[in-house]
């Protein structure tokens, strides 16, 4: 009673709280959360792969600060890495083992929800076969633990249907460098944005998405004395648009016919490195005869990019000491996807832009060990990039780790959208999803929902009570990021060390300890597969050992080196104990048959669900930098969610006067699929007349009822980026009607005429 | 370095080799000269609104997630695709001639030699005028402590060489630390590198905050919270204070003429003890309710401190004063003083009261809030004493001095007419507001605050104001006429009550309609202050 008073007098106001003191390392940091001790680590979000210190208070993180001695960041943290650690202890953390009951949800002993899951596996494998059990697994482990569930997937529950998030996200980056190097594997480094002439961002909102980038490019000033030219691809204009001096509108879902126009010109105008051309790499003449299809006025035609334009990007580029082109998911997420990503590394190819320092296609990863799960996850390939399909790389992994060869899958098994379609055919009955939260991210909600609701079981090992945690049968909860020591390889394929730094969670244990536990309930698979295995050190001892001679080469990495480096890039061996920035220097081979990187020429296809008179506006998805994914962590934190508390829409004011909406009222959203109500409309110019955006990351207004089930066909990642959709106000229920093209024939004339005109002086003036 | 084996004991002293100041933990930095001082460097063309320096600035200071020093601003120029979008991250100016320091009633605020304008928060009584005083929302209330807080560069980092969290965290390297030179900036520097979108007249309080921007075509800015339109916070405290000592000032300076008059040799009756007491008792209730909306009440009494150049502290100190003229008064009507006597005091406590009023006045007579700063405020608030007439006049029906009604009543018709005319006058402004007004964009918000949200209340205030201040008023002289006192005095006292309740609602929508100066917001989180 008397505080309260002497708090409504004022007469305390908390100055101890709100001190700062002196920290040794970092200088002030505020009082009341001084750090005990500080621990290295590596951020748990995005694949950008920032070092930063974890500040301790009584077995708490406390504090996140950047590394200033790390390469990737500098000393630089985005806003969910600085706020990293108030996820940590989140309310919605799951206490440990759990499991359903008629009332919800009871915390049990690990070994009960052991024996409950591995009793189901059994049982259904005996009735259903071994593939009847899939896994669904993530971006987000630790190499160690990649490696670790991997190896038990395959080679334990022996069940080739496991496959991860990734394929949400970096599919087609793998597929397309497979296409065109013979394996996955990102050739450029983070540097070359601070060395390129010229950098295009193709699909990859940067601002939002990978803001520590930005410092790289800010730096390119410092290294070369002067400012790169920016080129932003985009159907949408992204916060990145805005740092473009070349911002390239195109039409949505038209980025394979750019790239491929812009090596029609760049042919045409003799701009290429020939030398380059002919000596470092293969099928040239071949692609070149499928691009004739790419004329400019053509590609115009189809991208909504004007001619001129075209033939400036192309001089640009190819008159550029080194370019780079970098890209995330407008890219990725595409029916197209594999072929755009090899299209890349054409023009990358064409004008001389690999293994030298601002040379380079690079594809940005989403997730913090995307790259991880993709050399060592045992999904698309056996550890090491090895093909499951030859007979050298069963036997030699089987050698390696001491299994029998026959254990080892011959095939690669369903893929991420398979596994569902197999669910839904009755084919798969148990499902293992890993820190993953399906219910948000993936595509057409209605049917997954429906898929699930078939499964007899399904386990959810997850830190978080994440939306799919909520439909499970088993949860396996699990420890999170500051919790557990491992690897997590980078988008540059830096490898980086996060290091456990307060204690578990509860109950809750680290996915590495899970999978051991879990696998001696398998009558001898434990001895096989992790016979004296500890600690997540083991696995990394094995995974170097396997990774030993490949690509993605570990071998000469220790946990003590990669800290003291601020983490390396891959491949790291003899020859290159501190690892190596860039692949396919000059002399470096490609995992080709021929060494050399591959031309490889793919023809752009129309939407196949396109704009109708029912469905007449373009729906595009993307992300907010305030929130990561499916906010399981990021919900959890009041400052990000405060700027970023829910789902909106972007319209054209045009559209908004047509629905008869401002900014702040709200609206429906409906696709052949489904429907999303209450969506709060951001009238702006960011998105053209016809197209909409709203950012995916929102369980309240779940976007993703409405993508659709469309897949490209080589990376089996979802087009998530178009979808035919109608809008409803609450004055315009019947949505936006189609405009006929009346007049469309002679302005296109016009434009054409007018663009040749163009195209005629430009060619002069070279 | 606890469980950390980094090959360097501390980052204090090492570099991050971004080429910027964004990275290091450390900052090398000449001290200001005489004449100069620190200032921020924004450079909106580096800027991707990715709210590192927000995050950061609340980490480095424990602040809670709703008390931002620093925000992020968001606007949007141009049509798709030649969109641009544009972003300002802001925490405080640290302003040549900072309106928060020279409205602080308690001297909180000090301008450092290097220029800083920090806030001493032990001094600090919660008044939360500097709130309206800034023209860019910089300081901000914090209710947990009771006091108000904002950005001080990170001083004390700043002073050990160490960098300020913002710039420290920005990847973009768009936040630096300048020294500048004041009289150069002035007189060349801040109209050109001082100005951004939508950020108020620099004039104002001469920031110091320098911009590069990108080249922005012609054609209308958007504030990204343009949907946002809350309404200001109501005051209520502050609503009671200012009518009921209005109130009572007026009903004093009625008191007074009487007191003169009747010393002239006028045949009109004496005032009473009761007369004192009663326009004593809106005063004496209404200055101790505005401490209620301090977060420090307890302290209130130190809010007279800087009489040099803040209007709140001449307020309070002549108010104040006032209201203990006026029961030092009524000691001298219970003991029987000399008339002469009397009216020797009261001539300084109407001044005191007076003065108090105007100084009331002018503490919303600030650049910082338009729809404030209009001649009308003052006129509005002197004119509310018509109600001190009522109050009086009533006192003089209940005796039975019709006569004296009717001459007091006259003076109040003409001031109840007047606070009509304010009104009329308002709606005139706002109906014929342009568009290439300065402060369009606050007004019209304003104007949409009156019109939309308070529309229904904007009307009981005008009738009310019609019915009890002039009507009833009217039909009190007609039965004071008429020699009917208890008529008179029921409609005078009906009058009384809602005349008070109809400038209690004005004072309300004064409160509530106000839309500050400020920097652009965000979609969801708009301003980001309360």
């Amino acid at each position: 009673m008397i505080e309260k008073i002497k708090e409504f007098l004022g007469l305390d106001i908390k100055e101890d709280k709100y001190a700062l003191v002196d920290d040794p390392f970092f200088g002030k940091v505020a009082k009341e959360r001084a750090p005990e001790k500080w621990v290295r680590s590596t951020c748990g979000y995005c694949g950008v792969g920032c070092g930063l210190y974890i500040g301790v208070k009584e077995g708490d993180p406390v504090y996140v600060k950047g590394d200033p001695d790390h390469p990737v960041n500098r000393g630089t943290l985005c806003p969910k890495g600085l706020s990293e650690h108030e996820m940590v202890r989140a309310p919605t953390r799951l206490p440990g083992a759990m499991i359903r009951r008629d009332d919800g949800f009871e915390q049990v002993e690990w070994d009960e929800a052991f024996r409950k899951v591995s009793e189901s596996f059994k049982r259904i494998q005996r009735e259903h076969g071994k593939r009847s059990v899939a896994v669904i697994s993530t971006g987000q482990l630790l190499t160690e633990e990649f490696y670790t569930l991997g190896k038990f997937v395959q080679l334990g529950l022996e069940t080739n249907n496991y496959d991860g998030n990734t394929t949400l996200c970096m599919a087609s980056a793998v597929m397309g460098y497979k296409q065109s190097f013979g394996s996955d594997g990102p050739p450029g480094c983070y540097e070359d944005f601070s060395h390129a002439e010229v950098i295009m961002l193709i699909g990859a909102n940067i601002a939002d998405n990978h803001p520590i980038l930005k410092l790289h490019i800010a730096r390119n000033r410092q290294v070369r004395g002067k400012k790169p030219t920016i080129i932003v691809v985009d159907p949408r204009h992204s916060k990145t648009a805005n740092m473009a001096d070349i911002y390239l509108p195109i039409k949505p879902r038209t980025d394979l016919a750019l790239i491929n126009g812009l090596c029609y010109i760049i042919w045409e105008q003799g701009w290429m490195d020939e030398k380059f051309i002919n000596e470092r790499t293969s099928g040239y003449r071949e692609f070149i005869k499928g691009i004739q299809k790419y004329p400019p006025q053509e590609v115009a035609h189809i991208t909504g990019i004007d001619v001129k334009t075209l033939y400036e990007v192309a001089r640009l580029y190819a008159g550029a000491d080194a370019a780079m082109s970098a890209w995330t998911m407008g890219v990725n997420q595409s029916a197209m996807g594999t072929d755009t990503v090899s299209a890349i590394v054409n023009l990358a190819l064409m004008t001389g832009n690999l293994g030298k320092p601002g040379g380079a296609p690079m594809s940005i990863t989403g997730q913090c060990n995307a790259m991880g799960t993709r050399e060592s996850g045992f999904t698309s390939s056996i550890p090491g990039y090895r093909n499951f399909a030859s007979e050298e790389d069963r036997s030699e992994y089987a050698q390696i780790v001491g299994v029998p060869q026959e254990l080892v899958p011959t095939a690669r098994g369903y893929a991420y959208p398979q596994i569902i379609e197999a669910i839904e055919r009755g084919e798969i009955k148990a499902l293992w999803v890993v820190a993953t939260n399906p219910l948000v991210s993936f595509p057409d909600q209605p049917r997954l929902r429906r898929a699930l609701e078939k499964l007899d079981l399904l386990v959810v090992q997850d830190s978080f009570m994440s939306d799919t945690a909520k439909e499970a049968d088993v949860l396996f909860g699990a420890a999170t990021w500051s919790e557990k020591t491992g690897t997590y390889t980078n988008s540059e394929r830096r490898c980086n060390l996060a290091k456990k730094s307060v204690p578990n969670y509860k109950d809750s244990k680290s996915d590495f300890e899970i999978v051991v536990e879990f696998s001696k309930y398998f009558d001898g698979k434990y001895e096989l597969l992790f016979n004296g295995w500890s600690g997540p050190e083991d696995a990394f001892e094995e995974w170097k050992r396997v990774s030993k001679g490949r690509l993605c080469d570990y071998s000469g990495m220790t946990y003590e080196k990669i800290e003291k480096l601020g983490g390396i890039q891959w491949p790291c061996n003899d020859e290159h104990p501190e690892g190596t920035p860039r692949l396919y220097y000059e002399g470096m081979k490609t995992p080709n048959e021929d060494g050399k990187p591959k031309f490889v020429f793919s023809d752009w296809q129309p939407m196949q669900e396109d704009i109708c008179a029912s469905f007449p506006l373009i729906l595009n998805t993307g992300r907010t930098v305030e929130q990561f994914h499916t906010r399981t962590k990021t919900g959890t934190i009041k400052i990000l969610e405060d700027l970023a508390p829910e789902a909106w829409v972007e319209l054209s004011p045009k559209d908004a006067e047509k629905l008869k909406v401002r900014s702040g009222d709200r609206i429906a959203l409906s696709s052949p699929r489904g429907r999303v109500d209450e969506v709060m409309v951001k009238v702006t110019e960011a998105v053209r007349e016809g197209s909409v955006f709203v950012p995916f990351h929102f369980n309240t207004q779940l976007v993703n009822t409405l993508t659709q089930s469309l897949f490209d066909p080589k990376s089996f990642e979802p087009n998530y980026k178009q979808t035919a959709i109608q809008l409803h106000s609450e004055e315009v229920p019947e949505g936006v009607v189609l405009e006929e093209e009346k007049i469309s024939g002679a302005l296109g004339y016009a434009k054409e005429s007018e663009e040749r005109r163009s195209v005629e002086s430009l060619k002069r003036s070279i | 370095m606890g469980e950390a084996k980094s090959a360097i004991d501390s980052f204090l002293e090492h570099k991050a080799q971004t080429g910027m100041q964004c990275g290091n933990y450390s900052i090398d930095i000449p001290e200001p000269k005489p004449g100069e001082q620190y200032r921020f460097h924004f450079d909106m063309t580096a800027c991707v609104g990715c709210h590192c320096c927000e995050v950061a600035c609340n980490e480095q200071n424990n602040n809670p997630a709703d008390i931002k020093w620093r925000r992020v601003g968001e606007m949007e120029t141009g049509s798709f695709p030649d969109t641009l979008q544009l972003f300002n991250s802001m925490s405080c100016n640290h302003c040549i001639d900072p309106a928060c320091l020279n409205g602080c009633p308690t001297n909180s605020y000090i301008k450092l030699d290097n220029g800083i304008v920090f806030h001493v928060d032990e001094d600090c009584i919660g008044c939360q005028y500097c709130t309206w005083n800034c023209p860019y929302e910089v300081p901000v209330f914090h209710k947990d402590r009771g006091i108000v807080t904002k950005c001080h560069m990170c001083v004390d980092k700043l002073e050990a060489k160490q960098t300020p969290a913002c710039v420290q965290a920005c990847p973009a390297g768009a936040i630096s630390i300048e020294v500048v030179d004041k009289d150069e900036w002035i007189a060349n520097g801040i109209k050109k590198e001082g100005v951004a979108p939508h950020l108020p007249d620099v004039e104002i309080t001469k920031p110091t905050t320098r911009y590069t921007l990108p080249k922005i075509g012609e054609g209308e800015i958007r504030p990204a919270d343009e949907h946002i339109l809350k309404p200001a916070h109501p005051e209520f405290p502050l609503v009671f204070m200012t009518v009921l000592t209005q109130m009572s000032v007026g009903g004093f300076t009625a008191l007074f003429f009487g007191e003169l008059l009747h010393l002239l040799g006028l045949d009109l009756p004496a005032p009473n003890l009761w007369m004192v007491l009663a326009v004593l008792a809106p005063a004496a209730v209404g200055l101790p309710l505005s401490a209620l909306h301090l977060g420090r009440p307890a302290l209130a009494m130190t809010a007279i401190k800087n009489l040099k150049t803040s209007w709140l502290s001449r307020e309070a100190a002549a108010l104040g004063a006032y209201a203990g003229g006026v029961a030092v008064l009524a000691l001298l009507y219970l003991f029987g003083a000399p008339p002469w006597l009397k009216l020797l005091t009261e001539i300084p406590i109407v001044l005191l009261g007076i003065y108090g009023i105007y100084a009331q006045s002018m503490i919303y007579r600030v650049p910082a809030r338009p729809a404030w700063n209009r001649r009308s405020t003052t006129l509005r608030f002197m004119g509310a004493g018509y109600l001190g007439f009522l109050l009086v006049a009533f006192v003089l029906s209940l005796g039975s001095e019709a006569r004296s009604v009717l001459a007091l009543l006259a003076p109040t018709l003409m001031l109840g007419l007047y606070q009509m005319h304010l009104i009329y006058e308002e709606m005139v402004f706002y109906r014929y507001l342009e568009k290439e007004h300065p402060l369009y964009y606050q007004l019209s918000r304003t104007k949409r605050l009156l019109e939309e949200r308070f529309g229904k209340l904007k009307k009981v205030r005008l009738y009310t104001l019609g019915v009890f201040a002039i009507g009833m008023p009217m039909l009190a002289i007609i039965f004071a006429a008429a020699n009917m006192g208890a008529a008179a005095a029921f409609f005078l006292f009906a009058a009384l009550a809602g005349a008070t309740a109809s400038e209690l609602v004005g004072r309300y929508l004064f409160y509530r309609t106000v839309v500050p100066l400020g920097l652009a917001g965000n979609f969801f989180a708009g301003n980001q202050r309360h």
